[in-house]
């Protein structure tokens, strides 16, 4: 039986008890399973629908991190002070203002799309996922929740409770989102890419790329070796930087762009991001 | 099936359809409320927009259990306002309608937008109108008739 | 006579504001139930066998073997079967339909059917020509014999859809022992033709009518017939109100779109001008011919555009592939054309090292010139005057020398063209026959008795406001209903950018009639019947001659930067100038500018439609990008008025006219931007990313 309950405990005693996929905004989770018109949505499991869990619509500042509850929709976190700038400039380009409005990033999550431009820049933030179940919880890292297109590592009694934004601070941040048109568009690929500088020295460096692979791409290890050049000794090695990536940018064509398209602007893009630092 | 109850213009109704319908089916088919439109049955034309506790949604890709207990309004409900009389105008006097088939999802989004932003810039504007798609009028006279309407209709959001 | 441009508000405004205007799925019957398309899997194959599930009562399926007349859906091209009964020709092509009372079960049944069909290879090149066309003028062997240099260059365009935001349908019902069907359409007689060829009926027993349409752009021209064929031979066959509304998926899999194109043209050159042309214009019909024919001719007759070439010879072809039939679109075959020919004519300059814009100016047609089909340019063409103006506002000159810095990623063009008004040729005359009435009850209020349809493009208002201008009477005096073929005369279908021109020119002959004989308290009725103006002669077998009564023009200028790290192209700015004649109601003729612009613009660089093995990739509006109100800029458009002796108040045609040059220019643009050739449309982020690494 599908299910609307009224707490989290409830939602989870459900998920412990039976089998069912979780509907937050539903915004990806309708699409997937469109049927007709004038006839019910052909959903493949019973449905669990959380999108008026008030308990889970939260946006909490801690001393270490930013908490963001399951069915908070993007355009309460564009509202919010202290949603850091680099996530509030990659919502803006998602979809429209009516999808904004009842859209999650849990949900985006949960669909476990490499195109999905909130989820990217969680990558690049570090954002731990906390997975709730009626015996307790678990703190995941992003790249660990999504293992591939439409998979992930959730259990089948979890459910996404909170995103965990660590509170850090950057020097410099970019955000840039390709997508067939100016609104309203998925992506064709998407980099975000945030540096940390100390006296003309790159202390931290990350890049993350959206729509290149079956997740999105953040290599530690490329970061770390970039890490204590000066800016210009970085930005003299830029095809350097953008050579590291190469193995791991792997786009596929597709009915919204192509491979070489997509690996080029990427390149494009890890160039340009490290130019204007 | 499973009552569902919500607010509906104004009004409290509890609706006995199953969970996964999709709510625009429910406003057209069960209610008979058939200002909001299908164009693309996926969230991106916003034919289909209704407000929802006071902000655009589209309800082609909103089931029906994600309305319960909340405050909706459909353009049945919202041509009864004031605000709406002032965006009827406008549109009207700048040519903003041709088919016509996505302005009930227009005015939607342009009272989401004039009750967030009284005194909206064009380029807010267009922000605010980006999940509604218009294939006759290339946008420019639907911008007009907003920024119209925010001038003539000032005070009122 | 006071101005008939001035603007007055849309009759039909207020109610679809407040949605309250009922379109055809907002339509209900008692005791209705829905209809389902079975659709081929395959781009060809022979059908061996269709196994339906055993269907519950009140539950039905209709084929080929139902079709009480003729399975073939009149039309211009008669090859268009209702449903096929053995070969199948692309994907998505309806086998039959399943109809039932409840969507879900329908669903069901629909996926249970088990479709068997001997599948075979697909054409989908351009290998089979279906129709070809020739014309030419002078000669053009002595041209090109003569020349002290030959340039050739082959253009290619995509496909477009209409992606008007309301999906196709219809309802059917059968009420006093006529079988009635009301759709979202744009021609009723044509729907009505069919209809009644297909059920083998009189046409008395059927009734089409004209529900609200949101939104046409020719995607419902010829299409309806198709589907309004299926659900009559349903109707004949259940006997129960139908509702039959198509998924926008199914809308974008299996409706007719713009055909791609691909265009070679050669030119003569003798002294730094061009003598001579030669082109070959081929067009992807799809799996059917349909309109494609006339499409194919509009276009061919556009192969000179606004400019004067004396030696000519233009052949065209419609290919005929496993794909689905392309058809009506805007613009008809002439998009096509004049993308190619005014990139041509700028590309040539390049190669002769002249500056584009003179080199064009210096070949342009004038008044009193042959046209490519040896017709004449009767009336006065003000494109000197309309260029001046376009480069005024726009800044054009300074701009174009400030961007030819390569650093800078911007880019402007210019395009100029026209639109011939109405049907090509004597198609008014000897296909159409246009009849209007006017009526006048006793208590003298008058109706308008037409079958144009009102499809967002305001002749609900503008037809009215001409007819009670010319009785003097007060709008609300002059009554116009949605057409229903039992109470309206055949005035033609609402395509050719006609409407206007030919309907409103034959009513406000009509409301004169009636005022010169009004009697007052007396009911009355005036009929007008079209009569080619004298001068137009036309050989429809040799293309020669007046291809079209008049000509509506326009000069498009559009400006583009383009980014340099990832290719996108913005669109800046779009300016315009028209002469469509006379305008009947100048916002509504603005709303035609900005909203044809955006088509004709997206069309150049934004809207992909493409295909893998004959299956569509953009089969959603997800995939198929249309643009938003962030993607188009603010216009600036002005109207020149240039009144055409013919036509109502001197209006010409307009509706097409908006879109036609959009390509051309924002090609040109971007060309500058990046500056590469730009050769293939729709000119996407990725093709300029290859002609940016790859010359």
């Amino acid at each position: 039986m599908n299910k609307i309950p009224e707490s989290l405990n409830e939602a989870l005693q459900y998920l412990k008890e039976g089998t069912y996929d979780v509907l937050a905004g539903g915004t990806d989770i309708m699409l997937k399973n469109r049927g007709y018109a004038e006839a019910p949505v052909p959903f493949k499991k019973n449905m669990l629908y959380i999108f008026n869990l008030d308990e889970l619509r939260y946006i909490a500042t801690h001393d270490e991190h930013i908490a963001i509850g399951a069915v908070t929709s993007y355009a309460s976190m564009l509202r919010h002070p202290d949603v850091p700038d680099i996530l509030k400039r990659s919502i803006r380009q998602i979809a429209g203002p009516a999808l904004r409005h009842v859209a999650t990033l849990a949900g985006n999550i949960g669909n476990a799309s490499p195109s999905a431009d909130g989820v990217l820049v969680l990558y690049l933030l570090d954002a731990r996922i906390i997975l709730a179940s009626a015996d307790g919880e678990r703190e995941v890292p992003i790249e660990d929740v999504i293992t591939g297109p439409g998979k992930h590592t959730i259990r089948p009694e979890e459910m996404i409770k909170e995103i965990r934004l660590p509170r850090r601070t950057f020097s410099n941040t970019f955000f840039k989102k390709v997508g067939a048109r100016k609104a309203d568009a998925i992506s064709k690929t998407s980099l975000a890419g945030a540096a940390r500088l100390h006296d003309n020295v790159v202390e931290e460096l990350r890049i993350a790329i959206g729509a290149v692979n079956v997740t999105v791409v953040r290599d530690r290890s490329i970061e770390a070796s970039f890490k204590g050049l000066t800016l210009e000794d970085l930005k003299a090695r830029v095809d350097e930087v953008a050579a590291a990536y190469d193995s791991l940018i792997r786009p596929i064509d597709d009915q919204r762009s192509n491979a070489r398209y997509r690996k080029q602007v990427s390149f494009n893009l890890i160039e340009a991001f490290i130019r204007q630092l | 099936m499973a009552e569902v109850t919500f607010t509906l213009n104004g009004e409290e109704v509890t609706v006995d359809k199953p969970l996964n319908m999709r709510f625009l089916d429910v406003l057209r088919t069960t209610l008979d409320l058939t200002g909001a439109k299908e164009g693309c049955g996926e969230g991106e034309c916003g034919a289909c927009a209704v407000l929802l506790d006071g902000r655009i949604v589209d309800t082609c890709i909103l089931p029906l259990a994600s309305v319960a207990g909340r405050d909706i309004v459909t353009i049945e409900g919202y041509r009864t306002t004031e605000r709406f009389q002032v965006l009827q105008n406008a549109f009207v006097k700048e040519g903003a309608v041709q088919c016509g088939i996505c302005i009930p999802g227009m005015i939607i989004a342009a009272e989401s937008l004039l009750s967030e932003n009284p005194d909206p810039s064009d380029d807010a504007i267009r922000t605010a109108l980006s999940g509604n798609l218009c294939r006759c009028t290339g946008y420019n006279m639907i911008i007009a008739a907003i920024r119209r309407a925010a001038k003539e209709g000032e005070g009122l959001w | 006579m006071k101005n008939i441009s001035k603007s007055i508000d849309k009759v039909d405004a207020h109610e679809k504001i407040a949605g309250e205007t009922a379109y055809i799925s907002d339509i209900k019957r008692e005791d209705m139930v829905y209809a389902m398309t079975l659709r081929s899997p395959v781009a060809s194959g022979t059908i061996r066998n269709i196994t339906l599930p055993t269907l519950p009562e009140g539950y039905a399926a209709v084929g080929p073997e139902d079709i009480p007349g003729r399975n073939l859906v009149t039309m211009i091209y008669e090859d268009w079967p209702v449903f096929p009964e053995k070969r199948v020709n692309y994907i998505g092509e309806p086998l039959m339909l399943l109809l039932g009372p409840d969507k879900e079960r329908l669903a069901s049944l629909l996926d249970a059917v088990e479709v068997d069909i001997e599948e075979d290879t697909p054409v989908l090149d351009y290998s089979h020509s279906g129709v070809h066309l020739h014309y030419e003028k002078g000669d053009s062997d002595k041209a090109f014999a003569d020349a002290d240099r030959i340039i050739e260059e082959t253009y290619t365009t995509g496909y477009q859809e209409q992606a008007y935001i309301e999906p196709q349908g219809f309802v059917g019902y059968i009420e006093d022992e006529t079988y009635t069907v009301i759709g979202s359409i744009q021609c009723p007689y044509y729907v009505h033709e069919a209809v009644k060829v297909t059920l083998d009926e009189t046409d008395e027993n059927v009734r089409v009518l004209q529900a609200p349409v949101g939104g046409a752009f020719g995607g419902k021209e010829e299409f309806p017939s198709v589907m309004a064929t299926q659900l009559a031979v349903a109707l004949k066959k259940i006997k129960r109100p139908i509702k039959m509304i198509y998924e926008r998926e199914e809308d974008m899999v299996s409706t007719t779109k713009r055909h791609p194109s691909k265009t070679t043209i050669r030119a003569a050159v003798k002294d730094g001008r061009i003598t001579g042309m030669t082109s070959h214009i081929g067009i992807d019909g799809g799996a059917y011919i349909g309109l494609s024919e006339v499409v194919l001719s509009r276009g061919m007759l556009a192969a000179t555009n606004a400019y004067t070439i004396e030696h000519l010879d233009v052949d065209g072809d419609v290919y005929l592939t496993n794909t689905v039939p392309n058809g009506a679109f805007r613009g008809f075959g002439a998009p096509q054309m004049i993308y190619a020919i005014e990139m041509f004519m700028h590309h040539a300059a390049k190669e002769l090292g002249e500056d584009p814009f003179s080199f064009r100016k210096a070949h342009m047609v004038k008044q009193g010139d042959w046209t490519s089909t040896g017709g004449k340019f009767r009336d006065p063409i003000l494109l000197d005057e309309m260029i001046e103006k376009a480069a005024d506002i726009s800044d054009y000159h300074k701009k174009r020398k400030a961007y030819e810095d390569e650093n800078v990623y911007k880019g402007i063009g210019m395009s100029w063209f026209f639109h011939g008004c109405g049907f090509t040729g004597s198609g008014e005359q000897h296909i159409i026959k246009s009849r209007v009435e006017v009526e006048k009850d006793a208590q003298d209020t008058v109706y308008i008795h037409v079958a144009a349809v009102d499809m967002g493009q305001g002749p609900k208002t503008t037809l009215r406001k001409i007819v009670a201008d010319v009785l003097d009477l007060p709008i609300e005096r002059v009554i116009f209903d949605y057409p229903d073929t039992h109470r309206v005369p055949d005035s033609g279908p609402t395509v050719a950018s006609r409407t206007a021109m030919i309907v409103g020119g034959l009513l406000a002959r009509a409301a004169k009639t009636l005022k010169e004989t009004w009697r007052e308290g007396e009911a009355q009725k005036v009929e007008k019947r079209y009569q080619q103006p004298d001068y137009v002669e036309w050989d429809g077998e040799c293309m020669k001659g007046d291809a079209y009564p008049a000509y509506s023009w326009g000069v498009n200028v559009v400006e583009v930067e383009v980014d340099k790290h990832t290719y996108e192209i913005d669109v800046k700015d779009v300016y315009s100038v028209y002469d469509l004649g006379k305008a009947i109601d100048e916002r509504i003729v603005l709303g035609q500018a900005d909203g044809g612009q955006a088509q004709g613009v997206a069309y150049g660089y934004l809207e992909v439609m493409s295909r893998e093995n004959g299956r569509l990739k953009q089969t959603n509006m997800t995939d198929y990008i249309i643009p938003t109100a962030m993607d188009m800029p603010k216009t600036d458009n002005h109207l020149i008025d240039n009144p055409y002796p013919y036509g109502p108040y001197g209006a010409k045609g307009g509706g097409e006219l908006t879109l036609v040059g959009g390509a051309p220019a924002v090609a040109q643009a971007i060309e500058q931007a990046v500056g590469r050739r730009v050769r293939d449309i729709p000119a996407t982020p990725e093709y300029l990313m290859e002609l940016i690494h790859n010359g």
